[in-house]
């Protein structure tokens, strides 16, 4: 826990800093719920080397701008999710808890497609302490990466950034 | 001892402490002296033992991934989400061990978990998310007090390598805060009003559920015991952590409105009597009949069992 006390030493890039960057040769961790990550990650994953999400929380996503009411968007986006993800335990970390998560879908078609990439990894686990060379989550294990991007939610963590 | 226990105990306090008190497998210097202390007899001795704990913890990780979508608050939830990490953590650092004992094979690669243990998988894979909370969150605790409380101090009696005992000091600590929670989640439980832990009770009584129990976590529990005592653990430790189950819970004053918790702890009961007629009749030759069913049928199972590392650091 001594190492906590020392920051990152890489690019760190809050908020929407991340955008018109190009991110050729890096590897890169995005930190972000669902929804935010949806934005950032297809754009990363296009230049950069390696992506790692740290996605804690997922939101629900609509492929296209359809006019349904709550009621109907919450099962045409898991009906998406389960054409689109394949795989049942990426599928489940990509799921929502229906009882605490009160976000609206929102409208993307790209993030699922981003995160199945090669080089693109999801990660579930909380990260709890950037470090010099990357971060720490909860797994045990240090994550090594070039540039870290914080959304706009994990940018006002003060636990992270202290 | 007080009766407002549920009332008062203090979960955001405790997520608090979960954060504060992270450990990282990069804290840990897996080369240091020490290693030399696990002969050859001990390595041999061990290896089995050490495969069976990191499936267990993996598996027990996975147990935590589905009370996580049962919390019954968004705090509960967020310790769950730790506690998911947590026993993660347990799993490869124990794998760290053994690749510093050199019991992993050239490439590093996680030993076959056995038939039990991939019966376990398959059942959390299909039904885990489905069991109702009541249930995972008895079970637990009762794998939680076994696995924390003769295993774990079996390993440490054996294994006189510093490092090992550093981890486990980590481990421990950890472990002390997933009993502590798990018994307060039972006491928030029981304290929930009537109709609806009779509800979740009876969906506990549903044939997978009592199937599960009987195929599945009957010979688990079992074979490990049966491994452990052959390896020459007192049989008195593992009876010792079993009835630690039922001494925690009987301190809670709405635990014992659980229905869920008077089963295992009858179960547990039967399981530390070896002259019980649970064993003649149902759970040895349950471990013979298991041993007989052919993995493949079993289908791949889902991707988390290959997120076990033991590398402290990945790039």
């Amino acid at each position: 826990m001594t190492a906590t006390t020392t920051r990152y030493d890489g690019e760190l890039l809050r908020g929407a800093q991340w955008r018109g960057r190009a991110f050729t040769g890096l590897s890169v961790a995005v930190i972000a719920p669902g929804r935010e990550a949806a934005v950032i990650v297809p754009e990363v994953v296009r230049t950069a080397r390696a992506v790692k999400v740290f996605q804690e929380e997922p939101d629900w996503l609509l492929p296209l701008p359809l006019p349904l009411p709550r009621a109907l968007a919450v099962p045409a986006a898991r009906l998406s999710l389960r054409l689109r993800v394949r795989d049942p335990w990426t599928r489940r970390r990509l799921t929502p808890d229906a009882r605490f998560n009160r976000h609206r879908p929102r409208v993307d078609g790209r993030y699922y497609a981003a995160l199945q990439e090669p080089h693109c990894t999801l990660i579930s686990w909380p990260v709890y302490a950037l470090v010099p060379g990357g971060l720490r989550s909860a797994e045990g294990i240090e994550h090594r990466v070039d540039c870290i991007i914080l959304g706009t939610t994990a940018a006002h963590r003060e636990d992270l950034l202290a | 001892m007080t009766t407002a226990t549920e009332a008062t105990y203090d979960f955001d306090a405790m997520l608090q402490t979960i954060k504060d008190k992270q450990w990282s497998l990069a804290d840990i210097d897996w080369d240091a002296p020490g290693a030399e202390l696990v002969t050859d007899e001990v390595r041999a001795k061990m290896k089995p033992f050490m495969a069976d704990l990191v499936w267990i913890e993996h598996v027990g990780a996975r147990g935590f991934a589905s009370l996580a979508k049962k919390a019954p608050t968004p705090t509960i939830k967020r310790i769950y989400e730790y506690f998911h990490a947590e026993e993660q953590k347990h799993a490869n650092a124990e794998l760290a061990l053994m690749k510093r004992w050199g019991m992993l094979d050239e490439d590093g690669n996680p030993p076959e978990p056995n038939i039990n243990v991939k019966l376990a998988i398959k059942v959390l894979d299909d039904f885990g998310d489905t069991l109702p909370l009541t249930g995972l969150a008895t079970l637990i605790p009762l794998l939680e007090c076994a696995l924390d409380g003769a295993l774990v101090k079996f390993l440490l009696d054996e294994v006189h390598d510093p490092v090992c005992h550093e981890v486990f000091r980590h481990i421990n600590s950890d472990e002390a805060r997933h009993i502590t929670v798990d018994f307060q989640v039972l006491e928030l439980i029981g304290a929930g009003p009537l109709h609806k832990l009779l509800i979740e009770s009876l969906a506990l009584l549903s044939p997978q559920v009592v199937i599960g129990l009987i195929v599945v976590f009957t010979p688990l529990i079992n074979k490990m015991r049966d491994n452990i005592v052959a390896m020459g653990l007192p049989e008195q430790k593992l009876y010792n952590a079993v009835k630690r189950f039922a001494t925690i819970g009987s301190r809670g004053a709405h635990t014992s409105r659980i229905p869920a918790y008077h089963v295992l702890k009858a179960q547990a009961a039967m399981i530390i009597d070896r002259s019980s007629p649970y064993h003649r009749l149902l759970a040895d030759p349950m471990v013979k009949l298991t041993s007989f069913v052919p993995a493949k049928v079993l289908g791949r199972p889902q991707a988390w069992v290959d997120e076990l590392t033991h590398e402290p650091v990945a790039s």
